[in-house]
């Protein structure tokens, strides 16, 4: 009976051991003469196609370097890049918007472009300030801006001209200040029926958070300070933003309050006239049919001019090999070179040669959109801006919907993003 | 040599069950607390020892006292109602009468259903325009609307998962829909413990059914009712699943629970030491609490 | 007693109905009980739309993940409990509070540690980081120890007088008596294990290895508004371990009463 019990044992302990050593992280393929890339980003819908594209052609293009697509739903596509790159398997080249470079790059989780950029073939002259700077962390580098995508006026053409908003040509002309915006919103929200609730509105809030940092930038305001280390979000300038967009509801009330339903269909099928909205809606504009269109710079409504912009910027992993390295180069140089065809998907590219090109003034939105670039906003570079912009947000919507006094969720805001400043 | 032998034979025995016992629940216990003193971003290079002041973080934390009154209200709401809704349904039970078997399982039925199916099927019940629960009240005000019109309206739209103020009742009598049963086997096999004489001598004596379960009933009860409500506690202040998947905290942090917000921090944000510190510090005060109850109602024996 | 049964059961029904019921008919300002006509276009639907939800796959995995615990968890406390209940060792009493003190721990507090022992261990993603951190419920252990500390010892020593050793009496003689404690904790842990959310939804970000609860969440979360194939996902999910409790309920009810007493 003995020898076999000591057998059991030994049988049990080799099966636990081969089941902990059997499945640790699969080993990579050994090394051919054509480096492979794995490029992940969260392109999905049209901008999938569009970089899809792009990407065969630079396979058929180069021989020596093969770049393998996966698209991550955005939902959980920062999870896994985390995971990945905490725990292994990461990609070779990724995407990364500007809100997110901060903590990647801040954890050396990023390979430094810097040495890369000297050697040429993407200078910083080409560049449009603002993106290039955003791609800079603590002094250095990390990636590379693929386009930017700021926030515009959408405004429906027919309703302009149904209304007489029109210039000298009988086209029709979108507001560029303050005082045009609210008269040309009144004249666009009409109650047909005469029930009291108007059956178009002349403006409709979309996404709260980009148009309360359009209108902040506007004012001279900004979600924390220069630095990021302190709240501004219960300044004057906070405030006053804040005050104009509850006035566009309440006081002007030429926009209805923005409760659950989806802002955008209202546009999309005619019923709203005006919406700030990104320049990847683009696309969801096109498909409609009987829609006609046209998209301009934001309407100044403060001080200054602002809009609210973000970017998808190419980025590589720190641990990563020379070789994939100088391979992952090649690629992003590409896709900025191609950005042209990038941003017929619905996108501005970032590119000073492209943006001057006739090709590109054939995209009537996006070069109208681009016209902001010299003053887009980004939002705070910080590493804890993932955890601020919820704040942010719960404060202009309980405002908007007026569940809370706009003064009284500010201050909350700011008080909550204080100790998360605190914490970094 | 016989002893020997046997704790030669034990360790055999025992080691399957030792070997994951120790890694996946005892080890990361001490390794949670060991992770909860550390400034720990999961992509830093070094997590970064800070000693307690992860806890001093958390305590002055705005959305963390939210949390933990958001869900102390949850166990109030649940546990009391839940229990009595339990025990309500083990006497009605214990009563011997055909068809016990039918109503056993209908009322647990719901136990073994998974808490993302309980948590869309209410969300499909609750629904403003379409769910049941606003057409059922909707029908019954919409009668009583025609006597008394100021008071009922004619039809019922509430949009219970929308409104900060009936977001965390919702959630809360869904989850007591869901564990009642769980409970009332349990006071049922408590209630057949309580000897037939007992309260048969009190019907002789001519004690009504009300005063027997007063008198003879619940103080027999009461290991059972101490058993359930400290396990109901511990289970209620770790709600996740319904406020994660109906509300995700919301509206305006109105279902924000203790877990959920570790959850939020740890996998949301990966700050891994702040939420192991969250969840540490619910622990304490379960703990607390469990005791004081113990105190509570184990005085009167 | 009809109300309490009404109630409970009424949501169950709503659901199962609503699954049947063909699209048009599901946002209906009068809900109608019975479908009209009965379709199974959601579940169609389901089973053929494999590209961002992969039902049939979840339904496997959680049936593997599922299977896999319940037997492991069988073979793994049944040893256990033994140990503790039959066998003589220093500190076994002790170790024995141990583990039932582990009850009272809010299973929720140990994510965020697991999460990183699995990773190390490199089972993310994994069977192994689904099935094996499941295993080691004390509940199971209890039991067990309860049922086994109420089997004759006669029995056991008669089987060692015959010359059996310790593993032969655990095998061919304690553990067919208790078949029904057995079967209990099989039962317990195969609802659990199936039903089981928040582990499965941690120690996975791949699609394809995710567990039906999670599938339902994530098919909720896309198609919030197309209630009839929501609740076709709810259906299955719910289906399996219904019908298991249904069929097992007596064990269910006396597993319940035993831990109700020790209590």
């Amino acid at each position: 009976m003995r020898p076999s019990r000591r057998t059991y044992l030994l049988i049990w302990i080799t099966i636990c051991l081969a089941a902990v050593c059997g499945c640790g992280p699969r080993k990579t393929p050994a090394r051919s003469k054509v480096v492979t890339l794995q490029f992940w980003n969260g392109f999905s819908g049209p901008d999938g196609t569009t970089m899809e594209r792009i990407v065969r052609r630079f396979n058929s293009e180069h021989p020596d370097i093969k770049v393998r697509m996966q698209i991550i739903p955005w939902g959980t596509y920062y999870d896994k890049v985390t995971l990945g790159l905490a725990y292994g398997g990461a990609p070779d080249v990724f995407v990364l918007h500007c809100d997110a470079l901060p903590r990647y790059a801040d954890s050396s989780s990023l390979s430094g472009l810097d040495d890369l950029v000297a050697k040429g073939g993407l200078s910083e002259g080409d560049f449009m300030p603002r993106p290039w700077q955003a791609c800079h962390w603590k002094g250095k580098q990390y990636a590379i801006p693929l386009d930017c995508h700021p926030q515009g006026l959408y405004y429906n053409v027919d309703l302009f001209k149904k209304a007489g908003i029109v210039d000298e040509h009988g086209n029709a002309r979108p507001p560029a200040n303050l005082k045009e915006f609210l008269a040309d919103a009144k004249k666009l929200t009409v109650d047909t029926n005469g029930d009291g609730t108007p059956d178009q509105w002349g403006f409709v809030f979309t996404w709260l958070r980009t148009n309360y940092v359009t209108v902040l930038s506007q004012y001279g305001g900004s979600l924390l300070s220069k630095d990021s280390r302190e709240s501004t979000l219960n300044t004057p300038q906070a405030r006053a933003a804040l005050d104009l967009m509850t006035d566009f509801v309440g006081k002007y009330k030429i926009a209805p309050r923005p409760e659950g339903q989806d802002a955008w269909i209202g546009f999309q099928t005619g019923k709203v006239a005006m919406a700030l909205e990104g320049i990847y809606m683009l696309s969801s504009l096109e498909q409609q049919k009987n829609l006609h269109f046209a998209g301009a710079p934001c309407p100044m409504f403060g001080k200054q001019r602002g809009a609210w912009a973000n970017s998808h910027f190419l980025v590589m992993p720190a641990k990563l090999s020379a070789e994939k390295r100088r391979a992952g180069w090649t690629f992003i140089k590409y896709l900025s070179d191609n950005s042209l065809e990038w941003a017929k998907g619905g996108q501005v590219p970032v590119r000073k040669s492209i943006l001057a090109s006739p090709a590109f003034r054939q995209l009537p939105v996006q070069y109208e959109f681009s016209k902001q670039l010299p003053y887009v906003q980004y939002v705070p570079a910080s590493i804890s801006i993932n955890q601020v912009l919820p704040f942010a947000d719960a404060a202009v919507e309980a405002a908007l919907c007026g569940i809370k006094a706009a003064d009284e969720a500010l201050a909350e805001a700011d008080r909550r993003t204080r100790e998360v400043l605190a914490r970094e | 040599m016989k002893s020997r032998n046997q704790t030669l034979a034990a360790a055999f025995f025992l080691l399957p069950y030792a070997t994951v016992f120790l890694v996946f629940v005892l080890a990361p216990v001490v390794y949670g607390f060991y992770i909860s003193l550390h400034k720990w971003y999961i992509l830093a290079p070094r997590p970064e020892f800070i000693g307690l002041r992860n806890y001093r973080m958390v305590l002055g934390d705005d959305l963390f006292r939210l949390a933990m009154l958001r869900t102390a209200f949850f166990v109030v709401m649940v546990v009391p109602a839940g229990n009595a809704l339990s025990l309500l349904l083990a006497v009605g039970l214990n009563q011997n009468f055909r068809g016990t078997a039918f109503y056993k399982v209908a009322y647990y039925l719901p136990v073994v259903m998974s808490v993302s199916v309980v948590a869309i099927l209410w969300r499909w019940l609750y629904s403003t325009e379409f769910g049941l629960l606003n057409h059922y009240l909707g029908q019954a005000s919409g009668a009583m609307h025609h006597v008394l019109p100021k008071v009922f309206p004619a039809s019922w739209k509430t949009e219970w998962l929308n409104n900060p103020r009936t977001a965390m009742p919702a959630i809360a009598l869904l989850s007591v829909w869901w564990g009642a049963g769980g409970n009332m086997l349990i006071y049922l096999a408590g209630l057949k413990n309580i000897p037939r004489q007992l309260l048969e001598a009190a019907e002789i004596d001519g004690a009504s059914p009300i005063k027997r379960f007063w008198a003879v009933t619940w103080p027999l009860l009461r290991p059972t009712t101490l058993f359930c409500v400290v396990m109901s506690v511990i289970s209620s202040s770790q709600v996740f699943g319904q406020t994660y998947i109906l509300t995700g905290g919301g509206p305006y942090y109105s279902t924000l629970t203790v877990i959920l917000y570790m959850y939020q921090q740890g996998f949301g944000q990966y700050q891994l030491g702040y939420a192991a510190a969250v969840g540490y510090l619910l622990f304490a005060a379960v703990l607390v609490f469990t005791l004081i109850q113990f105190r509570l109602l184990r005085v009167k024996q | 007693m009809m109300i309490g049964a009404l109630v409970m059961l009424v949501p169950v029904v709503w659901m199962f109905s609503t699954s049947l019921k063909p699209e048009s008919a599901v946002l209906d300002a009068n809900p109608k009980w019975i479908p009209n006509p009965i379709t199974l276009e959601h579940f169609y639907r389901l089973f053929t739309q494999a590209q961002d939800f992969p039902v049939l796959r979840w339904l496997a995995n959680s049936v593997f993940v599922a299977c896999s615990v319940t037997l492991l968890v069988l073979i793994v406390t049944s040893t256990a409990a033994y140990a503790f209940s039959r066998l003589k060792f220093p500190g076994r009493d002790v170790l024995f509070m141990v583990v039932i003190a582990t009850m009272m721990i809010p299973g929720q507090v140990n994510l965020i540690p697991v999460f990183l022992i699995v990773q190390k261990l490199g089972w993310f993603n994994s069977y192994f980081g689904l099935i094996v951190p499941c295993i080691a419920g004390a509940f199971g252990v209890f039991l067990l120890r309860q049922f086994f500390l109420s089997v004759p010892v006669e029995l056991e020593e008669a089987a060692f007088v015959d010359g059996a050793g310790l593993f032969t009496i655990y095998w061919r003689v304690v553990l067919p008596l208790a078949k029904p404690a057995l079967a209990t904790l099989a039962i317990f842990t195969f609802i659990g294990a199936w039903n089981d959310f928040v582990w499965p939804m941690i120690v996975t970000s791949d699609i394809s290895m995710r567990t039906l609860p999670v599938g339902v969440m994530i098919f909720q979360g896309r198609y919030v508004t197309e209630y009839g194939a929501t609740m076709a996902t709810a259906a299955i999910c719910s289906v399996p371990t219904i019908i298991a409790f249904m069929i097992f309920q007596k064990r269910i009810t006396e597993g319940i009463a035993m831990t109700g007493i020790k209590g």
